[in-house]
């Protein structure tokens, strides 16, 4: 347990998995549109940590620190897209809630 | 720095489409492109043109056997296959798209640049063994492919679809993402070969095998294998006939592609992992062959139908991987030419006969085939070939692959699939019956005789383009085989080592 609190690389893979677990029970159980929306943030940045934590203990390896700012401009697109999906719907509907999608079914 | 003009002739085919993508939105920003033909026939034209000089490109670099590269993007003989593969049918895309949008009377210019983005992020995708390339040209590819979905957005169903779509994708994404950054924090490198060497000295680390878990479940979400397909049939149904065609098409192709890229390419059959890569594919294969095919039977929603058929079609493509002779890879490239031409059709057909919204039931397809009995026969030529009847190319597709399967000792595989795509003829055959040998009901008559005749040349010819090269799949496919599809792979990647 020592290591793991003193900034060691297991320490910050488990921050990570975590924040990648959280982030996927967020999408899979939360009903709202926008918190959904979160979790998936969430799983990226989830990436990120666990990404810049090997990068710094691979003795600050470049490959690593720039793929981290390619993933901050993907996230940055995704987060356009779906705001903009997200309130595209709310203007059909006056709801954001992922139980009342539900027109495609059969 | 200097680029060579193998540099150029490698950036030159993904470049002229993201130019034309960027210059499109100029026009489209014309408040009157609703009104004025020749600002969408000039939307239209650059796209088109964009495409095709793209495809140009690939063609000559094919011609003259080279293997051009720029840093991390590989344009050898894989990554042209699938570059040519993608011009072509996002080039057919955007034709039906011509018709389509005049049918919805939603013409827009922002879906063009779209298109042409996402064509770009499927040649990345299927051109680079980086895995931070191959992020990215996911991402490029999937981005736009959300919004197109959701194009025509005074529908409601079509934005919820988008809705649906984005937010399984991006799940997805998110997973490859952590495949890709578990895969290099373990193994210190993005490239594919250095992985597959570094899991084969070290052994398989249980982190490793997550990281490789979550990454063939990024490809699996894209090529729409159980259990990841549940998104498909909402995207078909809720986007433009021409972008769920573009979409099961380019999407499916450049994912398969990518995975021969990472599974047989660097992590070889023989190893360890690699068996138990073989294992799991095998299982996910038949549970998409049985699950897509008896989920397709109930449909009363062609583009349900389609959508499901596309997804039992996964199952057909991934049975190559279990076999995994390069003849079944062969198998695989050429069954994918044929499901271009296929699925182009069937999608296609939806627009040329002029069904929009809600009127893709099976039964607004009665008696069509009598009306346009040309457009009738090429669909019929379709549905044959996506039910595998012999003259077919699709038949010679599945032939491929099913003799590797049987060769390779996988029987039991081999007779479902066969089984599979017996049942399927049922369905397949449901649209012939409703083209030719159903009437159409009172209402619909009279609703056909008020609506002005629909216009749907330039549909109508790449279906008819499509069935040809279905056609041509079944009475020549030597030439296919051996001039596109071995060439691909023999020269692209080593497949035994």
């Amino acid at each position: 347990m020592g290591a793991w609190m003193n900034g060691s690389l297991q320490g910050y893979i488990l921050v990570a998995m975590l924040l990648f677990i959280i982030g996927l029970a967020t999408v899979m159980l939360r009903r709202t549109l926008l918190m959904q929306f979160m979790g998936i943030e969430l799983m990226l940045n989830a990436a990120n940590v666990a990404l810049l934590a090997f990068a710094r203990f691979r003795g600050g390896d470049v490959t690593g620190t720039v793929f981290y700012l390619f993933i901050l401009g993907v996230a940055a697109c995704e987060a356009a897209i779906g705001l903009a999906l997200v309130i595209a719907l709310f203007r059909h509907r006056k709801t954001t809630d992922a139980d009342r999608a539900d027109s495609l079914r059969q | 720095m200097n680029l060579t003009s193998q540099n150029w002739a490698a950036l030159m085919p993904l470049l002229v489409p993201s130019v034309a993508a960027c210059l499109i939105p100029i026009a489209s920003l014309d408040k009157d492109q609703d009104t004025v033909k020749s600002v969408r026939a000039a939307m239209f034209g650059m796209a088109l043109l964009a495409l095709g000089v793209s495809f140009f490109y690939f063609t000559r670099i094919w011609a003259t056997g080279q293997n051009v590269f720029f840093s991390n993007l590989k344009m050898d003989r894989l990554g042209q296959f699938s570059g040519i593969f993608v011009t072509v049918a996002a080039m057919m895309a955007l034709l039906q798209l011509w018709d389509h949008l005049h049918h919805e009377g939603w013409m827009k210019g922002e879906t063009l640049s779209l298109l042409l983005f996402s064509a770009v992020g499927m040649m990345l995708f299927a051109s680079t063994t980086n895995l931070l390339m191959m992020f990215l040209g996911l991402e490029l590819l999937s981005l736009p492919l959300y919004v197109l979905t959701a194009t025509v957005r005074f529908r409601e169903e079509s934005i919820e679809g988008g809705m649906k779509y984005f937010i399984t994708g991006a799940v997805a994404s998110s997973c490859f993402l952590m495949g890709t950054v578990l895969l290099y924090g373990l193994t210190g490198t993005l490239e594919l070969d250095g992985i597959g060497t570094a899991i084969l000295t070290t052994g398989a680390d249980p982190l490793i095998l997550v990281g490789a878990v979550l990454l063939l479940m990024g490809f699996l979400f894209k090529i729409s294998a159980v259990p990841f397909h549940q998104w498909t049939p909402d995207a078909y149904e809720a986007s433009p006939h021409p972008i769920a065609g573009f979409m099961s098409v380019a999407t499916k192709g450049v994912a398969v592609i990518a995975l021969m890229r990472a599974f047989p390419g660097a992590i070889g059959l023989h190893t360890a992992t690699g068996q138990r890569v073989g294992m799991a594919l095998a299982v996910l294969a038949a549970a998409t062959m049985i699950i897509g095919n008896l989920s397709a039977l109930p449909q009363t929603n062609v583009k349900r139908m389609l959508a499901y058929s596309s997804i039992s079609h996964a199952g057909y493509l991934l049975l190559g991987f279990v076999a995994g002779t390069p003849e079944a890879y062969t198998g695989v490239l050429f069954y994918l030419v044929i499901y271009l031409a296929m699925n182009m059709a069937a999608f296609g057909m939806l627009t040329a006969f002029g069904l929009v919204g809600e009127h893709t039931q099976f039964e607004d397809l009665r008696g069509l085939g009598w009306k346009r009995p040309v457009l009738g026969v090429a669909a019929v030529i379709t549905m044959l070939s996506l039910a595998g009847i012999p003259p077919m190319g699709g038949f010679f597709g599945k032939y491929f692959i099913f003799k590797e399967l049987v060769k390779t000792g996988h029987v039991g595989l081999a007779v479902l699939g066969v089984t599979a795509s017996l049942v399927s003829v049922y369905y397949y055959l449901r649209v012939v019956v409703a083209l030719f040998l159903e009437q159409p009901s009172e209402s619909q008559v009279r609703e056909a005789s008020e609506k002005p005749e629909i216009q749907s040349f330039l549909s109508t010819t790449t279906v008819l383009i499509c069935a040809a090269i279905i056609l041509a799949g079944g009475f020549f496919q030597n030439l296919l085989v051996d001039g596109f599809a071995a060439k691909a792979l023999k020269e692209g990647i080593e497949i035994l080592r």
